[in-house]
């Protein structure tokens, strides 16, 4: 061991140290971790990607900066000249109160929206090393309180916000009343396996309600599952693969026990690339099923030529892609293939797609109440974005932005409705035969 | 085959061709091929076509020095037909040692009438080192001619060289250590014509011909690297072309010829592949017709295409451990920052897994104290 300060202690008696959170930090610094610490060439293109860098003004929110406990510990132990001066005493130190003052940079002050890794001229993947850094964080004690209560309630209820089945039931019920279809529970060998986000649930039950009548339009098997039926996943925004391999566990579990052959990430972008790509790594083997975000599935469904609308749009619509959706997992054509069925009148933001500003919720900050005011302040990047082209409504397909654009746009008085974009193909299906549906209306 | 026809003939290409069964579209797929190797845009098929079919034939004249044939042999062991077929009806190899049918004072005659009748446009290809101007001329005559003489007295009249395999190029094993018959390169010897390194032990037969077509679409050479050699073909290093590049990328090398990383297809790096430092056409061209390459036959890349081949160090010894002698002080300044490194890499990948082993899982019940 070189030279690496002694933990103080935590005031309060907790199971969480610095030794354990250092420890953490080292596990996570690998080959390209220490490529990225050694290539990166000082250029701050990363802090002019950097919504809350740019809306604060306040050079500390500079996207390499909030790694700088990291690579400390990458110079410090990982390098030849560190180790050097490590032996005569010169390294800088990452201790308590390092991490304390490092806890808003890492949680609050970042979504995780990766436009800073686009942007790296040397290539270096700074969301993904803020998401290993959360590593240390979570295992020193230094996570927010608001991110910590959602993963216990994530693992204990199944539900970040403590949701549980008989919650939705009751939506599924007044959705089965509304529309006169069934809602499939638990049905075993179906197509496809539908998870939700709590978000859905509560706040936004039409979308649960699309899903229920295109599927039924498209002629597509498909199931909820009581056995897990949230797919957003709390240990991935709090940083901490523990947590984020249990929750992944769950949903594989349900989709094994039903032997579905897709599984459906609802409109919640951290989720999507949580189920889709940090997921086998997880568990640590391959699924034995697909996995989809909603909006692939209904391009599919298009593209075969099962999905028929009518009617059109005629409101000037505007579109806010989710990063974990287009620049983290490039579905970016899909969304404009079913914007295009519906809306006549569309008219494209002016960065969109791979280079879309986030809505500054992501990444655990709309967790997180003590991030508030800076949420609000990244969010006046996409204010003015919408601004700019001037939409009468705004769509988009992850329930954490939709929530952030309709708070926002209150907050600043902007009166712009939003909308999921599966309702809004919903609302344009071809009307079937009454006599096909009428089984099971009241 | 024609060889040894002392007039190029004046009829096109593309005639000639035809007279010997090749038809119109195979003549097109040439020169689809011919573009693809040499890296060219489509659209430059019909213009490669059309300058074909105009060319005359160049006279050409292959001296034959300190070599294995292996080079003459890659040209020509491959199956027909196919572009290196074809490519010797489109030069007039006025001659050439091994092919030419006729021998002693005809031949040399022969040669001397090619200088004469084409001199300042004919194409000069050397393969073999050969002993400089202060060795014994006695390790390597022809005719009773010293090497250094012929080539000195061919380079007079030749439009360009061209050196084919690592023997001409860089010297190569006659010119190893302690290079007893003082053996040096053609680029060390010709100074004012232009020289092209077609390097390789032996070179891709293709590259051979695609240096060729060059020549004879364009009338000038391609564009070269800092060795002389093509960039079109030495533009890449077999390392980030290879195909077992993503087990490198991932860590996964095979320990030894017959471990179960080696079955796996895993990367040869610690096996001493020198393919990160090597640039050749191997891993994309291929070799006997595009069957297999030393790397997917399970073998390392020895850095045939390299100046200094057989000197830079063990074919078995990996890249980063220092080879042979430190010629110097800065080689042993550069081994030791290399032995340093590795050492420091080799216990920072021991720290991580040790921390990755130590480190604690974070249950939910300890996060609920938090709260």
């Amino acid at each position: 061991m070189s030279a690496t300060p002694s933990s103080t202690g935590s005031p309060e008696s907790s199971p969480f140290t610095l030794e354990r959170g250092l420890a953490a930090f080292r596990a996570e610094i690998d080959g390209p971790v220490a490529a990225f610490f050694s290539s990166c060439v000082h250029c701050g293109v990363c802090a002019q990607s950097c919504p809350f860098y740019l809306e604060t003004g306040d050079p500390k929110y500079t996207p390499i900066l909030k790694l700088e406990p990291l690579r400390l510990i990458w110079a410090a132990e990982f390098t030849l000249l560190g180790r050097l001066k490590g032996f005569l005493g010169l390294n800088k130190q990452v201790t308590d109160e390092m991490l304390s003052e490092w806890e808003e940079l890492i949680y609050d002050s970042c979504s995780m929206c990766g436009r800073c890794s686009l942007v790296c001229p040397v290539g270096n993947d700074i969301q993904a090393m803020v998401r290993k850094t959360r590593e240390g964080m979570v295992a020193s004690g230094h996570a927010p309180e608001g991110l910590i209560g959602a993963s216990v309630r994530a693992v204990q209820t199944g539900s970040p916000m403590g949701l549980q089945w008989k919650t939705l039931q009751v939506q599924i019920n007044h959705i089965e009343t509304s529309t006169g279809l069934t809602v499939p529970v638990d049905q075993a060998g179906v197509d496809y396996l539908v998870m939700l986000s709590s978000m859905e649930v509560i706040n936004f039950p039409e979308y649960l309600e699309a899903i229920t009548r295109i599927f039924d339009h498209a002629g597509v098997s498909w199931t909820l599952s009581t056995q897990c039926f949230e797919a957003t996943n709390a240990g991935i925004q709090i940083g901490n693969k523990d947590v984020a391999a249990l929750l992944v566990q769950r949903v594989v579990d349900a989709a094994v026990a039903l032997g579905v052959k897709n599984v459906i990430s609802p409109e919640c972008g951290h989720a999507y690339t949580a189920i889709r790509w940090e997921g086998p790594n997880l568990i640590g083997r391959p699924y034995p099923f697909h996995a989809f975000h909603i909006i692939e599935v209904l391009d599919q469904l298009r593209a075969a030529g099962r999905i028929k609308t009518e009617g059109m749009e005629t409101d000037r619509l505007s579109l806010h892609d989710p990063c974990n959706l287009a620049r983290k997992s490039g579905v970016i054509q899909q969304q404009r293939n079913l914007m295009d069925l519906v809306a006549e009148n569309f008219i494209e933001l002016k960065e969109h797609g791979r280079f879309q500003w986030c809505c500054g919720a992501g990444g655990g900050v709309s967790s997180n109440e003590r991030a508030e005011p800076l949420k609000l302040a990244a969010f006046k990047m996409k204010k003015a974005q919408i601004e700019e082209v001037e939409p009468e409504r705004m769509v988009t397909m992850c329930a954490t932005c939709r929530t952030q654009l309709e708070e926002g746009l209150e907050h600043f008085n902007m009166d712009i409705p939003v909308v999921g974009l599966t309702e809004l193909i919903a609302e344009h299906l071809v009307e079937r035969e009454p006599a096909e549906q009428a089984e099971g209306a009241t | 085959m024609r060889v040894f026809e002392k007039n190029p003939l004046e009829k096109g290409l593309a005639e000639r061709l035809r007279e010997h069964g090749v038809s119109r579209r195979g003549f097109l797929k040439f020169c689809a091929a011919t573009a693809s190797m040499m890296a060219l845009p489509p659209a430059m098929i019909p213009a490669i076509a059309a300058a074909l079919e105009r060319a005359r034939r160049p006279s050409v004249i292959w001296l034959s020095f300190q070599e294995c044939t292996g080079c003459t042999e890659s040209l020509t062991r491959s199956h027909a037909p196919t572009v290196e077929d074809l490519i010797l009806d489109l030069i007039s190899l006025d001659y050439h040692h091994t092919l030419q049918a006729a021998a002693g004072e005809a031949a040399e005659a022969a040669r001397e009438q090619a200088m004469r009748d084409n001199h300042g446009n004919y194409l000069l290809i050397v393969d073999g080192s050969l002993p400089g101007p202060d060795a014994n001329p006695g390790y390597s005559t022809i005719a009773g001619v010293s090497n250094y003489a012929m080539l000195m007295e061919a380079v007079e009249g030749a439009a360009a060289v061209i050196a084919v395999g690592t023997c001409a190029a860089f010297g190569g094993l006659p010119a190893a250590a302690p290079n007893p018959t003082g053996a040096v390169s053609v680029m060390d010897l010709v100074k004012d014509r232009p020289v092209v390194n077609v390097s390789g032990c032996p070179p891709v037969p293709m590259v051979i011909t695609g240096v060729l077509a060059h020549f004879l679409t364009f009338g000038r050479l391609p564009e070269l690297d800092e060795y002389h050699r093509p960039l079109a073909f030495f533009g890449q290093s077999i390392h980030d072309r290879c195909y077992r590049r993503p087990f490198y990328d991932k860590g996964l090398f095979a320990e030894t010829f017959d471990d179960a990383g080696a079955r796996a297809g895993w990367c040869l790096y610690r096996l001493g592949c020198k393919g990160p430092s090597t640039y050749n056409a191997c891993a994309t061209m291929r070799w006997n017709s595009g069957t297999s390459w030393p790397i997917e036959a399970g073998h390392p890349c020895l850095g045939c295409a390299e100046p200094r081949f057989w000197d830079a160090g063990g074919f078995y010894v990996p890249l980063s451990v220092p080879t042979g002698p430190a010629q110097d002080y800065l080689l042993a300044a550069g081994a030791l920052g290399a032995v340093v490194g590795g050492v420091v890499a080799t216990s920072a990948r021991g720290r991580v897994k040790a921390e990755a082993a130590v480190r604690q899982p974070v249950t939910v019940e300890e996060l609920e104290q938090k709260l």
